[in-house]
């Protein structure tokens, strides 16, 4: 078993602008990953402009002081370079792999759109990405069969007011309702060093990457008062189940049940986990196994549990199924139901607890296995919980996990009176 | 604020490498590995002959099938105790198919990496294949192909195929078959299939620390029981292409987005132009700043993405393009997208277009070449199109020093804008008469299923 999930080495400098730089030096080939962790995502939204965090994150890749409208991809992809961002509830992330040789040249961009955005950002711009971003959300939530689940589970599971109630693609309404001013604004709020972490990892060294840093990043000024999102920290349980049932264009009834659980990084939430895997994971896993392989109720490459790994207020637990041909989505539902409900009374056997081990060490190594992967990892835990170095508890706190525990917390948190449960079922059938 | 106006110029470049290759034959089959050291993740990956390609026409998505039976029990041991035994490892049994070969695999830390290549030989030589199980197999994968069309793209994606390669042949049909295909599958189109193909050794890569790995042993494991020796793989195969464009519009009523699947035969995998040709691909519709992207995307702001490319199998290829765009500017993002592949085979591309075409293509073989599942994924393409150890160095070079003059002939000789099939998957209600205003081509209704 191993004692650490990280055996490489990490350096963590703070800027005087606040600036926090991780390096992790890795010499085995010659490439370098750059990534940035911003504390800001659709956390932070206010109503009426959900979607905002993430429509900022296009602007981004759209010029800045320096750097010419559609040139920062060009430039990247001119070195070689893989890049891309993604937003989400918790946080913005900007991301470059480039051969080594090209590292100055990406800690250049970063800055300039760090330091310099909101000179270079135009109406055409927006209108532009804006349109861009409503095609996305056509493309991967409206054209798609159940594409849309997310959406809906999230204001099941949380309340009006909470940080994670919406979901970050927006509204259309409040994407099109987007002004030039408010985002200027939310970049001089939100896109300053101190609400920021740059890791860099690969074929490079600490004192090459703070010098650099400090060259590039180190005159951006800080921002004294950086607005934090509202606490969500609690959320109190209603005592009531929330259901939601979808007649819609589906091929097949299909069931999400959903759990508010624990923030991620916390022991609570490495205990979910562990569960997830039990419980969804793989064909050994229960769900398969009995509803799959056993009832034959659910089709078998559809089942799953998984969480989603947020930090800033209890994290949901999706567990889902479709149905065979034939199967009722009340049916469905049921057994979906009883599988859930008995992690908390069936104690979860040796074997199952160390298959499920097996599949997250396999997992954790596969991210590992990448420079950028390292990366977003070191930027991830120097965000959220202050020290890119406990990147290396993870791994051990999972393999730490026993049955006992996961009764626990199946007993404290996924009881069926405070359960969100999510149906589709086919227009057909009902018309 | 001090920002530092001026683009840092680039560092000396450090020496590519691919990892040392190592080739053995071993118990009848033959063994391809690269070492990682220090790398605490092992793949192995067993490549058989026995791709889409060697199905029967009429039997697509056999393969298919055949995969997921080999995970219904083994000869030793039923299918939950085949699944707990090699999850319990950290892996599950990952199969993959391609018109060129089948691939079986495994990843787990590198000490489980024998017993992970023992499940994988049990499951792939000696599987159960209970009639019964098949039959549930079988009608499982129906029910899912049946779930994933009911997205958008498969059946553009299929109508294309079959306009471009004729629906006669096993290539002009989809290449994981489609739900009526599978549901006509019996159990002996399995049994026949696996005793033809999958007892014969095959190749088996390996992509992890070879310090820590004995490969004779992995492939001793790998290759027992096996025989029957190479079958002939076939020429490349001449494809007609087309004199006149056409639309095919498939129907899907109420769709927010039109689906755009645009396409022409192209040439196959061991062409002499394969860097040039990928190269005009990248400039047209390869790169996020690509031709394509740059005008249907970043410009207009019709679409999240379009991308182009050709794609190659060892026997033929295709050049193609796909987006997804919203339903009301179909017909406007057609015709500029058709206009940008008819500029291309024209004008050719420029050297600033092409210095960032090549400079990337180069880049992403250091950048995406990481882990061990990409490793392996290199190692097989070696392995498939018959291609030397130091390939991947030399690609590089040959990326880094194609001309402008030669990516042009390459576009002008390879796109052929008067000969594409415009598939577009949408509300036809909707977009049929402006389809047809577009006058790019004849508008064909694509039959509607049930």
């Amino acid at each position: 078993m191993p004692d650490s999930g990280y055996p490489w080495p990490i350096s963590t400098t703070r800027l005087d602008n606040g600036l926090r730089v991780v390096v992790s030096e890795d010499r085995t080939a010659p490439a370098v990953a750059v990534n940035l962790w911003y504390d800001v995502g659709s956390r932070h939204e206010p109503a009426g402009q959900t979607g905002f965090a993430h429509l900022f994150e296009h602007l981004m890749f759209e010029g800045s002081t320096h750097v010419a409208k559609t040139e920062h991809m060009k430039l990247v992809q001119g070195a070689g370079g893989s890049l891309n961002a993604t937003t989400n509830p918790d946080r913005t992330n900007y991301f470059e792999t480039v051969p080594a040789e090209h590292l100055e040249l990406a800690l250049w961009l970063e800055a300039d759109r760090m330091g310099g955005l909101v000179p270079a950002l135009t109406q055409e711009t927006l209108d532009n990405q804006r349109d861009v971003v409503k095609n996305e959300r056509r493309q991967r939530y409206e054209n798609v069969p159940y594409g849309d689940a997310w959406l809906r589970l999230l204001p099941l599971l949380y309340p009006p007011g909470h940080p994670y109630h919406h979901a970050t693609i927006g509204s259309m309404e409040d994407l099109n309702a987007a002004d030039l001013a408010t985002f200027q604004a939310f970049h001089q709020t939100y896109y300053a060093p101190n609400n920021a972490v740059l890791t860099v990892v690969g074929d490079t060294t600490v004192d090459e990457v703070v010098t650099l840093a400090e060259k590039y990043f180190g005159g951006i000024p800080p921002r004294p008062e950086i607005p934090p999102a509202p606490d969500g920290r609690v959320v109190p349980a209603t005592g009531v189940p929330a259901e939601e049932t979808v007649v819609t264009e589906v091929p097949a009834p299909r069931v999400y049940i959903a759990h508010r659980t624990h923030p991620f990084g916390s022991p609570g939430y490495d205990v979910v986990t562990v569960l997830a895997t039990v419980l969804g994971s793989g064909r050994g896993s229960r769900l398969h196994q009995r509803l799959a392989d056993g009832e034959r109720i659910a089709q078998p490459d559809l089942v799953g549990a998984y969480g989603v790994d947020l930090a800033h207020a209890p994290a949901p637990l999706i567990v889902t199924a479709t149905a065979r041909p034939g199967v009722s989505g009340e049916r469905l539902a049921a057994g979906l139901a009883e599988v859930v409900d008995e992690l908390a009374t069936v104690p979860v056997t040796t074997a199952e607890l160390e298959r499920a081990k097996a599949l997250l060490t396999t997992a954790w190594w596969r991210q590992m296995s990448t420079v950028d992967g390292r990366a977003d990892a070191l930027s991830r835990y120097a965000t959220q919980f202050g020290d890119p170095g406990t990147v290396a508890e993870r791994l051990p706190a999972w393999l730490a996990v026993t049955a006992e525990q996961i009764a626990e917390v199946a007993a404290d948190t996924l009881a069926a009176d405070d359960r969100a449960t999510l149906t589709y079922l086919p227009q057909e059938a009902h018309s | 604020m001090t920002l530092i106006a001026d683009r840092p110029a680039s560092g000396a470049a450090r020496p590519y490498r691919f990892p040392q290759v190592i080739r053995r034959s071993v118990a009848g089959g033959q063994v391809v590995a690269a070492h990682l050291p220090g790398q605490n993740l092992a793949v192995a990956m067993l490549l058989l002959d026995a791709g889409a390609g060697r199905e029967p026409v009429g039997r697509e998505g056999l393969g298919g099938v055949l995969a997921k039976a080999l995970e219904e029990g083994t000869t030793q041991r039923d299918a939950t105790a085949y699944a707990l035994a090699i999850e319990a490892l950290g892996t599950e049994l990952v199969t993959g198919l391609d018109w060129d070969t089948f691939q079986a695999s495994v990843q787990v830390p590198v000490g489980r990496l024998g017993a992970a290549v023992e499940l994988l030989a049990e499951a792939v030589r000696t599987p159960r294949l209970d009639p019964d199980d098949v039959r549930r197999v079988r009608d499982d994968e129906v029910t899912a192909l049946r779930m994933d069309w009911a997205n958008p793209g498969p059946r553009a994606d299929a109508a294309l195929r079959a306009d471009l390669f004729g629906a006669g042949n096993r290539w002009g049909r989809p290449m994981y078959g489609d739900p009526d295909s599978v549901a006509g599958l019996d159990v002996e189109d399995v049994t026949v299939f696996h005793s033809e193909w999958f007892i014969r050794p095959g190749i088996l890569v390996v992509a992890g620390d070879l310090d820590r790995l004995d490969l004779d042993a992995l492939a001793a494991t790998a290759f027992a029981g096996t025989g029957g020796g190479p079958v002939d793989r076939g020429a490349p195969i001449e494809v007609p292409v087309r004199t006149g464009r056409r639309i095919i519009l498939v129907d899907r009523q109420g769709s927010v987005q039109s689906t755009l699947r645009l396409g022409h035969p192209g040439p196959h995998r061991a062409h002499p132009d394969h860097v040039p040709i990928a190269l005009a691909g990248t400039v047209l519709g390869g790169a996020f700043t690509s031709r394509l992207n740059h005008l249907i995307r970043e410009v207009r702001g019709y679409t999240y993405g379009i991308r182009g490319d050709f794609a190659s199998s060892r026997r033929f290829g295709r050049f193609a393009v796909s987006s997804g765009v919203q339903t009301a500017v179909t017909a406007p993002a057609l015709v500029e997208a058709v206009g940008e592949i008819a500029r291309t085979q024209s004008g050719g591309v420029t050297e600033d277009e092409l210095a960032v075409a090549r400079s990337w293509r180069a880049g992403q073989l250091s950048v995406e070449l990481q882990s061990p599942r990409a490793i392996a994924g290199a190692l097989s393409t070696l392995v498939v199109h018959d291609l030397p150890d130091d390939y991947h160095a030399r690609l590089r070079e040959e990326l880094l020093a194609a001309q402008v003059a030669e990516v042009s002939a390459a576009a002008a000789t390879h796109l052929r804008p008067e000969s594409l099939t415009l598939v577009v998957e949408g509300d036809a209600a909707v977009i049929r008469d402006e389809l047809v205003a577009t006058g790019l081509g004849e508008l064909i209704d694509h039959p509607t299923e049930d």
